[in-house]
């Protein structure tokens, strides 16, 4: 999302709070609910959080007076609720163990009918299979970071934004998480060609 | 009917290529949480039609702007368009506003409510004229702008403005002497969408290269347009072609009542 449009929303956020949260979600709710869904891996419990993340956003909003409606930087902001509302989820599966449940990975998104024929439509959504399980199988600390930087697309600037540390510690989770990836689909790193930190 | 969750990035490998669409009433069911009321924003669906996918946006009460999917344009480019030209966010949506699917499937919309106050006095009534306009049947450019009430100049710009693809009819509008007037969308599409109305082009087509612009009946002495439900029920021997109003009337033929061709 370029500068202007992230300018226009705030300044809409500041002056009509209704009309706002409504761009808002429009226009972040899918990088909300990918995020989620990548790091928890359960549809379900991914439209669950991300229902959570923007009320917990509506609610703040409405607390927080127009100029600092105006000075925020709406995705890293609200992707940094999302990680909130994820560690909070954890936190409370950890401490209700039966809750917990196994996440299971959408097939029925990986095979969308989309434009490749069937040959390889099978080794994309077996490729993308591959990748999101291995994804699963980062511990927390690494996923989070590299789900942002890779999945959703944030700059490292947001990174850091979002996991409220240096930029520099930012690259350096990443990075250490792609290579985890990397071990963990040894024998297909070509899925990650072209992909650096 | 739907052909929701499309995922954009699913051609692309690697781990940007994970984009996932959230469930189809995602958005709607947060703001319906967060209560927003449901009058400041509308919800749009994608439905397939003959010519590919229409995008349909709507407030509570009334279809507010459709798109077709056919130069590309992705869900997000629908949205941002959407926004453009109404000003109002548009959030995907489980369900489609009453009536629109029927509508699509029989081409009959002239009923549905269909928003055009962002629009002048001018371009609305020609947009309602071509509303009108009944499912399989072609207008002229003249004909909209009589029942407009306007300067026929008026009407191409008017309809090139055509806030709700397929459900206003702008691909019935032909010009004078019957060429179609593709003014809101592809000529491809256009042709598209009258041949899935059945409008037999092949006819069109024909009746244009003999320069016939009415069709008259010599047993009933009425001249229709070609398309008219009557004209099509005039047997070949009793045909009469007309290529002006003036000169059918010279002839001593009536205007039909139903299709309500110009007069001199």
């Amino acid at each position: 999302m370029d500068e202007k449009a992230e300018r226009q929303l705030t300044e809409l956020l500041a002056t009509n709070l209704d009309g706002g949260f409504t761009e808002l979600v429009r226009v972040h709710g899918r990088a909300v609910y990918t995020f989620l869904l990548r790091v928890c891996g359960s549809a379900t419990e991914a439209d669950d959080l991300g229902q959570d993340t923007f009320l917990r956003a509506y609610t703040a909003l409405q607390v927080y007076g127009p100029e600092r409606r105006r000075a925020l930087r709406p995705r890293a902001w609200l992707l940094a609720i999302a990680a909130n509302v994820w560690r909070n989820h954890l936190r409370t599966c950890s401490r209700r163990p039966a809750l917990a449940g196994v996440p299971v990975e959408d097939t029925a998104e990986a095979r969308s009918d989309h434009r490749p024929g069937p040959a390889e439509l099978a080794a994309l959504a077996d490729d993308r299979r591959r990748l999101v399980t291995a994804l699963l199988k980062l511990p927390e600390h690494h996923r989070t970071p590299v789900v942002l930087r890779h999945v959703v697309g944030l700059s490292y600037r947001e990174v850091a934004e979002v996991q409220q540390c240096a930029v520099g510690t930012a690259k350096a989770q990443v990075s250490r998480g792609l290579r985890a990836l990397r071990r963990l689909l040894e024998p297909e790193t070509a899925l990650l060609e072209g992909v650096t930190p | 009917m739907r052909s929701d969750h499309e995922a954009p990035g699913a051609a692309r490998p690697g781990p940007a290529g994970l984009t996932a669409e959230p469930p189809a009433d995602f958005a709607v069911r947060v703001l319906r949480r967060a209560g927003v009321p449901r009058e400041t924003y509308d919800t749009y669906v994608r439905l397939d039609t003959a010519v590919g996918a229409l995008f349909v946006a709507a407030s509570p009460e009334a279809v507010t702007g459709a798109a077709l999917d056919t130069d590309g344009s992705t869900a997000t480019a629908f949205e941002e368009l959407h926004r453009a030209r109404t000003g109002r966010s548009a959030l995907r949506s489980a369900r489609a506003f009453p009536g629109v699917v029927t509508a699509l499937r029989t081409g009959r919309a002239r009923r549905l409510p269909i928003d055009l106050s962002p629009h002048g006095p001018v371009e609305r009534a020609v947009l309602e004229a071509v509303r009108s306009v009944p499912v399989g049947q072609l207008r002229p450019v003249g004909w909209i702008a009589q029942e407009a009430g306007t300067a026929p100049e008026a009407v191409a710009g008017a309809v090139a403005q055509n806030p709700a693809a397929v459900l206003i009819p702008s691909h019935r509008v032909t010009y004078d002497d019957g060429t179609p007037c593709d003014a809101a969308h592809l000529p491809d599409t256009g042709d598209a969408l009258r041949a899935a109305e059945g409008i037999d082009l092949r006819r069109v087509a024909e009746l244009h290269r003999r320069g016939v612009v009415f069709l008259g009946s010599d047993t009933t002495r009425i001249y229709c347009h070609p398309t008219c439900a009557h004209a099509r029920r005039i047997t070949p021997p009793h045909q009469v072609p007309f290529s002006t109003a003036r000169e059918a009337g010279l002839a001593g033929y009536r205007a039909c009542r139903s299709c309500r061709p110009l007069t001199v």
